[in-house]
């Protein structure tokens, strides 16, 4: 099975800590909802194959714990992501208005900045909303991120996200490709004087 | 061909190709390829091309093989790659285009074509020449039939353009042609002799020989076109040389900045990179009354030629310091020795024996003539390089790295190690030695981002401008391997003394950074973990026994500041006062201690508390909360953080798996749980939840017994799972300051893990890690000396080679065949910038007379001359450029016919005598008319001849049409 797969791809989840993080996760990758989902401890990891347009992509995903604590410990795995899901709990304000500083941690901790960024609104099947819909889309817009609201309970748009992360990646030029074929450079006086013609004063070797 | 088919011919009649003879089947398979490529379809295009088009065109070949038996011929076919080809069959008497060209006046002189192209003026032409390893054909049978089979295929297939066959050797560039048209055909023929016959060394002995050729009896004569071409050129730069000299290796090491020139790359050609300057002075469309050249007189004064132009020969396979820098490292990185193979088994076996005659190596050290500027060194600061170096000196003759170099390097890496401790607060500025100006460090910034390089004063980037240096000039690869095992040992000497290493960022490994950069900074916090370490032991031990043993937390206040240390002299931070992860097994009465502490909690002590946490206070108690002293987490390089991830990635995706990575990670959880214990006395996991995760921890506001509002708090569901990891670690977390903690990150362990790795490296892999610092420093260098220079081609380049590096050097693995192009670009370009720089020189472009409008003139002819094979000097012997031109010609000329006595007299007189330009080099004829033969009723047809007289080559080309309908 594993022949036909294009390419591995390595996504993140971040995002503060209670937000439902690895319950998307695990709606993603084993269709279900655990509502006794234990807190995440450092990183975790799940994979899954999903296919695009006939292409099969595998997705090695990482899901990190949201503790300020363990921000020392899970940069570290932030590295070669090609992509990153961001999420924020619809109900709670404070884990939108912190979303800033998981940007600027990404910023600073990713080894790529082609980096495909999506952001997750979570926790819609919820009645008590504190972050509009407008607000997330307007975030997005101004970071220029994918943007979707979710809810892992209720399944609502978490296949969706994952597709379209992954999609985008994919026509990200040069950011899946283990060849990358960078442009050459040609300096145009490297070919002077070389080659079949006679170059200069036609008779002299 | 062979079976000639009779239209009228029965249905039945066998075609027999089994005799067809060699020669046929030749001859068939040429026709085969002039309809493949479509040469037999003739189009009519407007007469001729466009002016200049030879030279901004482009032209295209395509070429097969043909065998004649088994000989084997290349047949190509050359053409002028046009925009719109208009097809459709010319009339029935339209003359071929080539036969057209031959009088095309608009594009003498082609600067870049086929030289049949310039001979002829053809724009389309096919070539049958020898194949490789073939003998040339010399006899003339064999031209003869080779010919007459081009006559046979050029008949039959019907295609009007000239076929050459190169006969004779293949460097005198002898073809002989044919063209067919309709009732018309041209023959080209070439005269090649090694010495010009006097009788035609002029105008007027051509004349006569292009006359008789023709064998024109026509009076009175048809006027002849001509066309000349002389071209003069300048070798000798003497008079203007070129301004660079080339780096002196020896006094590098003498001069009084001690090993300041190891932290930059050279930079330029070492010899002159402009070999030559051609001037062409033409003459186009004189006619025979206007100017006389014989045997005794002529008009051609190149000076008053109305049409000038030049061109530049760069000096082949010039060598440019920067470019054999980088190419010599590049190849180090092919190397599979190991350092033991490279300096064999006895250098490294002597490392072991110690003998310690310091003070003999010091004289030595301290002699006058010691290169190393003595005034910033001290004895002391000295003594362990010494002791180290003692060993390579009882057998200086066989290590590989001249020790007053090896010296040197060591210092310009380590500047610290020269800081005299008497003064220990005195610093070597670090501008001293790293003088890269401020523009270059603002985009720099980025630039080692970019490649993965490091920064361009760090350890590592210094590191590896010194070993591309000692590659380079000082030894080769044993060398560079004695260098770095060298440069191993300080690192060891200053893990194992705790001193840190100088000039790396604090903090864990970048990883943004090059491994080998990551590596140096891990040991760097290793080194930086065990002096806290060592510190704060040294200060307990002063508090033991000034006061009682056992003070617990109030030892945390006790800073180490007035510790003597030697590595104080010239570390700015000593953040590390904190005391640390003791080892629990010294600290017996404290265990006891902790234990009566746990059965009753209020009686506990409270040890390693940070700060209150936010006025919070214990939930069982009226106790504030506190925010604990942790363990910082062990920082990793980017190697142990893949191998890291693999393990846990291993694990796999079951619940089962998500549990033991959960478990494997819970050690810095446990740390803090432990240390959170310690600092507050009788607290429950609510209270480190409160802390840790405060999302867990769900507080209500409820009503009271009372009816009072109050806040009613509770885990969250998820942390009150039965038996979840947090959970579980809290059950087991036992009440230990994080000082007493078993060590997260086990320094001794990671340092002598880099230090290991670092010794093992082969040379090849380390050139292979420094590969990039040494592009960012290369990158960097050009870039500046391009900003000097402003040559926007090379300004463009760079940009592309940067982004192009980012790619080669972040991938996992280089890819070295791309590697080596990418380096050629970078050698290209710092030719091309040399070449400037040259031309600048000579044209005098900076000179203080020329003003602002000349230079920009100045300076555009200089950019044109290396971008374009040849610049038409606008307004010719007359105007500035050309009266440079001219100079320079003067003083080549006065150089070479003055011997040096004869310019102290009268340089005025003198120079009369003295012809302003040497003899032409070349001279160009082209003859061209129009006139009927073979007899005088025949249609006129081009006839052309083309001369080129040399001092040992007298070449004539001429293409002789005739009109066959008669004949």
């Amino acid at each position: 099975m594993d022949e036909d797969v294009l390419t591995t791809l390595k996504l993140l989840i971040i995002g503060e800590s209670g937000v439902g993080k690895s319950s998307l996760l695990l709606r993603f990758t084993d269709d279900t909802f655990d509502p006794e989902q234990s807190a995440t401890i450092g990183v975790d990891f799940k994979v899954k194959t999903l296919a695009i347009e006939g292409n099969k992509a595998k997705l090695a995903i990482w899901d990190t714990a949201g503790q300020e604590r363990f921000r020392t410990l899970t940069p570290s795995y932030y590295r070669g992501a090609q992509g990153v899901i961001l999420v924020y709990d619809v109900t709670r304000r404070d884990s939108f208005t912190k979303l800033e500083n998981w940007l600027n941690e990404l910023e600073t901790y990713t080894t790529r900045n082609d980096i495909v960024k999506m952001l997750v609104g979570n926790k819609i099947d919820k009645d008590d909303r504190e972050v509009d819909r407008n607000e997330g889309l307007k975030f997005a817009r101004k970071h220029s991120m994918l943007f979707i609201e979710a809810s892992a309970k209720t399944k609502d748009g978490v296949q969706c996200a994952f597709e379209e992360l992954v999609e985008k990646i994919l026509q990200t030029p040069g950011l899946w490709e283990s060849d990358n074929q960078g442009q050459k450079v040609q300096l145009g006086h490297q070919e002077q004087g070389r080659g079949r013609a006679c170059g200069g004063y036609c008779s002299i070797p | 061909m062979a079976a000639d088919n009779d239209p009228e011919s029965e249905v039945f009649e066998i075609t027999d190709f089994t005799t067809a003879s060699e020669w046929e089947r030749f001859v068939s398979r040429v026709e085969e390829l002039l309809n493949e490529w479509k040469l037999t379809e003739n189009y009519v295009e407007e007469l001729s091309p466009e002016k200049g088009a030879y030279i901004s065109g482009s032209w295209g070949e395509q070429s097969q093989d043909v065998h004649f038996a088994d000989f084997k011929f290349y047949i190509t076919h050359h053409f002028l790659k046009e925009e719109c080809k208009k097809n459709g069959k010319g009339e029935e008497d339209t003359l071929p285009l080539a036969m057209q060209d031959l009088l095309c006046m608009h594009n003498d002189f082609p600067p870049r074509a086929h030289c049949l192209v310039r001979w002829y003026g053809l724009r389309e032409f096919v070539v049958i020449s020898p194949g490789a390893n073939c003998e040339a054909i010399i006899s003339e049978s064999k031209c003869n039939l080779l010919l007459s089979s081009i006559s046979m295929s050029l008949a039959n297939s019907g295609c009007q353009v000239p076929i050459f066959v190169q006969i004779q050797q293949k460097w005198r560039r002898i073809y002989a042609g044919e063209c067919q048209g309709p009732g018309v055909r041209t023959d080209f023929e070439i005269v090649h002799l090694r010495k010009v016959p006097s009788q035609y060394n002029h105008l007027s002995g051509l004349l006569d020989i292009f006359r008789s050729k023709i064998g024109c009896n026509m009076l009175p004569l048809p006027p002849v076109d001509i066309t000349i071409r002389y071209t003069y050129i300048l070798q000798d730069w003497q008079q203007s040389s070129w301004p660079q000299q080339p780096p002196d290796f020896d006094t590098l090491l003498g001069g009084e900045v001690g090993g300041v020139e190891f932290g930059s790359l050279p930079f330029g050609a070492c010899e002159e990179p402009i070999s030559e300057l051609h001037l062409a002075t033409t003459w186009p469309h004189l006619t025979e009354g206007i100017i006389i050249d014989n045997d005794v007189y002529s008009d051609l004064d190149p000076l008053q030629a109305p049409h000038w132009s030049v061109r530049v020969r760069t000096a082949d396979n010039l060598q440019c310091l920067l470019g054999d820098f980088i190419t010599e490292f590049f190849k180090l990185c092919c190397r599979k020795e190991s350092a033991e193979e490279i300096l064999g088994r006895g250098h490294a076996q002597e490392e072991g024996q110690e003998n310690s005659d310091i003070s003999s190596a010091l004289s030595k050290l301290t002699e006058p003539a010691a290169p190393v500027p003595l005034s910033k060194l001290s004895v002391s600061s000295m003594v362990h390089s010494a002791r180290k170096h003692i060993r390579r000196r009882r057998h200086i003759d066989e290590s590989p790295l001249n020790v007053d170099v090896l010296n040197s390097i060591l210092l310009y890496l380590f500047p610290d190690a020269a800081v005299e401790k008497s003064s220990g607060k005195e610093k070597i500025t670090q501008s001293h030695f790293f003088r890269t100006s401020e523009q270059e460090k603002s985009s720099d910034n980025n630039l080692f981002l970019q490649l993965k390089s490091a920064p361009s004063d760090s350890l590592t980037y210094r590191l590896t401008l010194c070993l591309c240096m000692v590659n380079y000039s000082y030894g080769g690869l044993p060398a560079v391997t004695h260098l770095w095992q060298e440069f191993v040992l300080e690192l060891r000497y200053r893990w194992e003394n705790n001193y840190l290493i100088y000039g790396l960022t604090t903090g864990s490994p970048d990883l943004r950074c090059c491994l080998l950069h990551q590596k140096f900074q891990m040991l760097n916090c290793c080194i930086e973990r065990k002096r806290g370490r060592d510190e704060a032991r040294k200060a307990q031990e002063r508090n033991g026994d000034g006061e009682h043993k056992a003070s617990g937390g109030k030892a945390s206040g006790t800073t180490t500041t007035k510790e003597p240390s030697q590595g104080k002299s010239w570390d700015s931070r000593s953040d590390s006062e904190e005391e640390f992860f003791e080892c629990p097994s010294d600290q017996g009465e404290m265990e006891t201690f902790q234990t009566e502490g746990e059965k009753d909690s209020s009686r506990f002590k409270a040890e390693g508390r940070l700060h209150p946490y936010n006025n919070m206070t214990l939930l069982n108690s009226t106790e504030p909360l506190y925010v604990p002293v942790t363990q910082e987490p062990a920082p990793m390089t980017e190697d142990q953080l893949e191998e890291q991830s693999e393990v846990l990635a291993k694990l796999g995706t079951s619940a089962k798996g998500t549990h033991l990575r959960a478990q494997m990670q819970s050690a810095c959880l446990l740390s803090d749980m432990e240390s959170f214990k310690a600092a507050n006395p009788g607290c429950v996991l609510e209270d480190f939840v409160r802390w840790y995760s405060p999302r867990d921890y769900v507080e209500e506001e409820v009503f009271n017994e009372k009816g009072r509002t109050v806040l009613k708090g509770e885990l969250s569901a998820r942390m009150k799972i039965p038996g979840n990891t947090w959970v579980e670690t809290w059950e087991t977390a036992r009440v230990t300051p994080a000082r007493r903690q078993k060590r997260l990150f086990d320094d001794t362990k990671e340092a002598e893990k880099v230090l290991h790795y670092l010794v093992m490296l082969k040379p090849g892999d380390l050139a292979c890690h420094l590969l990039p610092c040494l592009l960012h420093a290369a990158i960097v260098k050009l870039k500046h000396e391009e900003s000097t220079e402003n040559i926007p081609s090379v300004g463009k380049n760079i940009q592309q080679a940067t982004s192009q590096a980012n790619k080669l050097l972040h991938s996992v693995n280089y890819d070295y065949k791309r590697l080596e192009d990418f380096i050629n670009q970078l050698v290209t370009m710092e030719r091309v910038i040399t070449e400037a720089r040259s031309l600048k020189a000579k044209f005098a472009v900076d000179e203080e007379e020329n003003n602002g409008e000349t230079a920009l003139e100045l300076q555009k002819v200089v950019t044109s001359l290396l971008e374009e094979p040849e610049v038409v000097v606008i307004g010719a012997g007359q105007a500035r450029i050309g009266r440079i031109i001219h100079r320079l010609f003067i003083n080549a000329q006065r150089a070479a016919l003055l011997s040096p006595m004869d310019e102290d007299l009268e340089p005025a007189a003198e120079s009369r005598k003295i012809p302003d330009f040497p003899p032409p080099a070349g001279r160009e004829i082209l003859l061209r008319t129009c006139v009927p033969r073979p007899a005088p009723y025949s249609k006129a047809l081009p006839q052309r001849l083309f001369c080129v007289l040399m001092k040992d080559e007298f070449r004539l080309a001429g293409a002789f049409s005739s009109d066959t309908s008669f004949f």
